[in-house]
């Protein structure tokens, strides 16, 4: 029996003669049930009575309905955050990711053009630029090339002022130890 | 910066002449300012009328003078240096004192102005002094940063 039940399918289940005969016996006591109550609603006294109280009944289900819902949602909802953040936290989506998703072709796919249209890039390099601290820079290098090139400026100048003090001195065959000068 | 330490040696000629020249282009850019003023203040207050003004050799040549002895005696009076100096580096002290006195700078100034040649003296001179810095008692010394 086990056996038998492993070999069927649920297609094989599906087209089994017991349950198109289950089927066949449900869908006659339906249409039985309609007829029935179509013609108890339709008798005289008994009619309004049954269809007063069908409307009652239909109307207490709704309100049931209406009260239960909202709890039951939200409670499958709780249910539900809770089992996902429990997968997510066991998960390493990182290498679930890196195995399964070809990032290489996502990133092909990507429109880098429209990307940048979005982008205000003169508003970011301003926003660069005032992180760099640019003028600060320039006064720093402009400072340091103005002080080199005076520096060699006066050095050049007092070289040349010994050259030609020597000059004179041999000139006028004076002792050439004044000052310090070589 | 060290201002004229005690072992800082007298400048020469080289230095000296260079930074008078520098010193004359200032003077000369002051006037040029001053004659591009002249100018604008003539084509604010008349500009129908307006035409270059006349520059008289005697007026220029004392506006000329005016300048340069009025830039040369602030600048020793107050600092001891000129743009010309600042640029290579020089400083114009007393004998005895770094300050140049406010007199002595005037009279330094006007001397200067009108017997640049007394600068020639500093490529004779033992101790590197022009002729004004021999009448006046002062020097001129490198001045070097530290």
């Amino acid at each position: 029996m086990a056996e038998r039940i492993d070999k069927i399918s649920s297609g094989d289940v599906l087209k089994s003669p017991a349950v198109a005969l289950v089927a066949g016996t449900a869908a006659v006591a339906v249409e039985g049930g309609k007829v029935a109550a179509r013609l108890v609603t339709s008798l005289p006294v008994v009619g309004p009575w049954v269809r007063r109280g069908v409307s009652e009944l239909t109307a207490r289900g709704d309100q049931v309905i209406k009260q239960g819902l909202d709890p039951a949602r939200e409670l499958l909802t709780a249910v539900v955050v809770q089992v996902i953040e429990h997968v997510l936290a066991e998960l390493d989506l990182t290498a679930l990711v890196r195995e399964q998703v070809d990032i290489d072709a996502i990133a092909a796919e990507i429109d880098i053009d429209a990307i940048i249209d979005r982008i205000d890039l003169v508003g970011l390099a301003n926003t660069v630029i005032d992180g760099v601290d640019l003028p600060n820079i320039i006064r720093e290098s402009t400072n340091s090339v103005t002080a080199e090139v005076m520096t060699d400026v006066r050095s050049q100048g007092e070289r040349a002022d010994d050259r030609v003090a020597g000059m004179v001195d041999r000139v006028l065959g004076r002792s050439r130890s004044r000052d310090g000068a070589s | 910066m060290a201002l004229a330490e005690p072992d800082a040696r007298p400048a020469g000629i080289v230095s000296r002449g260079l930074g008078a020249v520098i010193d004359l282009i200032v003077v000369l850019l002051v006037i040029s300012l001053l004659y591009v003023g002249l100018i604008l203040a003539r084509l604010v207050y008349s500009p129908a009328a307006f035409r270059l003004p006349d520059v008289n050799a005697v007026f220029s040549t004392l506006v000329t003078f005016a300048v340069a002895v009025l830039y040369l005696t602030t600048c020793w009076a107050v600092s001891g240096r000129t743009v010309g100096h600042v640029t290579m580096g020089l400083r114009v002290v007393g004998r005895r004192s770094l300050r140049v006195h406010p007199l002595v700078a005037l009279l330094r100034a006007v001397t200067c102005v009108l017997f640049p040649i007394g600068l020639l003296w500093v490529a004779l001179d033992h101790d590197r002094s022009s002729l004004q810095d021999i009448v006046f008692r002062t020097r001129v010394l490198y001045v070097r940063p530290v």
